[in-house]
């Protein structure tokens, strides 16, 4: 794991009276997505969260789709390749196995802001424009091996460019509206929460994230959406 | 630009509509599958009965029946209700129930989910009325006490039917999540949330979702008599 400092977290929509950067305590953060292998060790140990045991309840029909039983990965799922069709409640279940947790929404973005040589990635020229490019290409069909990405300034890899991961509070991220501009939330839909505003409509990673997470139900588990563990 | 635009359109699709809630959930259509089929019924259960709590004949059934795949008393959380005593969600097992999560201090919406279980339960036959529970849950760990949660009570003036609980950080987030509740606490404390009203059939499914605020409640007044065991129309 690689330690994340103590910092802030600009949140990309917030409440009209809510402050612009929200703190974040110094946490431990996986250092790459959980792999296939790791989750193939976690299962075995753990047969509720097997493919054909799981509770439809905690995981959807689409869970380790990409495996070819419930303790054979097969050609789709290379053992050091992230495990995606993971549900919320099995990513949760396989940190706790480990003594970790999932990482919160702002742990989580407070690790990905960082660029490649500095902690700010969005002052660091051209780490936009690299992270943009990941979320408007196509995924591969089998995705290459966890951590084979750049680190960033914290050591972390992949935190953008491999899978979409789960965070723990996912269930916050409340969005409404079908355009990237339009993030105005009805209020019947959701209660007091007619103020957020958008903060950095040039951000568009992070709406896609927000949007993202904001459509996920806790037993999905779908395509290119994997973890990572934090502490 | 296929895969992971793709999923994030469809996600988007997902929280415009109000049927989302309803419509995008594999349990959608089980409202007219899942009634439980001649059981029999605990004495105590059928109408008339005492508050789901005090009613422990009715979690005497659980034992007997192993609960089903998608029942959501498979989640093994503790709430307490507003006498300060153990609620187990599986204690209402065996009767239709509405579930909402809120919190006591809400000055907008809260009060407004109330009033529409109520117009709800208002709608229902009195025989599957006198069935039905209603089981409101906090989102606010820190605050919505047993007496936070008594003085609710007597605020919005609500019956026995009415379950009110609190539980710690991880039994309300596991709630939310089977649920599908959104909710984020703000920086004074007050709770952003979704407005959804879940019915649960006597095993503890989901059988139908409302979300929004006011309007027309007939369609889930129609699911909680469709899934009371006996009292389908
Ligand atoms: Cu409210």
């Amino acid at each position: 794991m690689v330690r994340i400092p103590a910092g802030t977290y600009a949140p990309i929509l917030r409440g009209a009276d809510e402050p612009e950067r929200v703190p974040v305590a110094a946490f431990l953060l996986d250092a790459r997505p959980v792999t296939n292998a790791e989750f193939l060790a976690f299962v075995r140990a753990h047969p509720k969260w097997q493919r054909s045991r799981v509770s439809p309840l905690f995981a959807d029909t689409g869970y380790l789709g990409d495996w070819t039983g419930d303790l054979e990965l097969g050609p789709r799922a290379p053992a050091d390749a992230p495990v995606v069709r993971v549900s919320w409640f099995a990513a949760r279940a396989f940190a706790a196995a480990q003594g970790k947790r999932l990482p919160t929404t702002a742990e989580w973005e407070r690790a990905a802001a960082a660029g490649f040589t500095s902690a700010d990635g969005a002052t660091e020229s051209g780490f936009s424009a690299t992270v943009l490019a990941w979320y408007t290409k196509p995924s591969p069909e089998t995705l290459p091996a966890a951590g084979s990405g750049r680190a960033n300034f914290f050591g972390a890899h992949d935190l953008h460019g491999l899978v979409w991961e789960w965070v723990d509070d996912f269930n916050t991220a409340m969005v409404t509206g079908e355009s990237r501009g339009d993030t105005g939330l009805d209020r019947t839909l959701f209660c007091g929460a007619g103020a957020a505003n958008a903060r950095d409509l040039t951000n568009y990673p992070a709406f896609m994230r927000v949007g993202f997470r904001s459509s996920l139900r806790a037993n999905y588990a779908v395509p290119n959406l994997g973890f990572r563990c934090a502490k | 630009m296929k895969t992971k635009l793709t999923i994030f359109l469809v996600a988007l699709t997902f929280t415009t509509g109000r049927s989302l809630l309803a419509g995008d959930s594999p349990e959608k259509s089980r409202a007219s599958t899942l009634l439980p089929a001649g059981e029999e019924k605990c004495a105590c259960c059928a109408v008339e009965a005492p508050k789901p709590a005090a009613a422990p004949c009715c979690t005497e059934l659980t034992p007997a029946a192993p609960l089903s795949a998608r029942s959501i008393y498979q989640l093994d959380a503790r709430f307490t209700d507003d006498d300060g005593r153990p609620v187990a969600l599986a204690s209402l097992r065996g009767r239709p129930v509405i579930v909402a999560m809120f919190f006591a201090s809400c000055e907008y919406a809260c009060p407004v989910i109330v009033d529409d279980i109520r117009r709800l339960r208002a709608e229902l036959p009195a025989a599957v009325r006198a069935q039905a529970r209603v089981m409101l849950v906090s989102f606010d760990v820190a605050r919505d006490t047993p007496p936070a949660l008594k003085a609710f009570r007597a605020r919005m003036n609500l019956d026995d039917a009415w379950t009110l609980a609190r539980g710690e950080a991880p039994a309300v987030q596991e709630l939310a999540m089977l649920l599908g509740v959104k909710f984020k606490q703000d920086a004074r404390g007050q709770f952003s949330h979704s407005n959804l009203i879940t019915v649960l059939n006597p095993e503890g499914e989901i059988v139908h979702q409302r979300a929004g605020l006011m309007g027309d409640v007939s369609e889930a007044a129609k699911a909680v008599a469709l899934a009371a065991p006996g009292g389908a129309r």
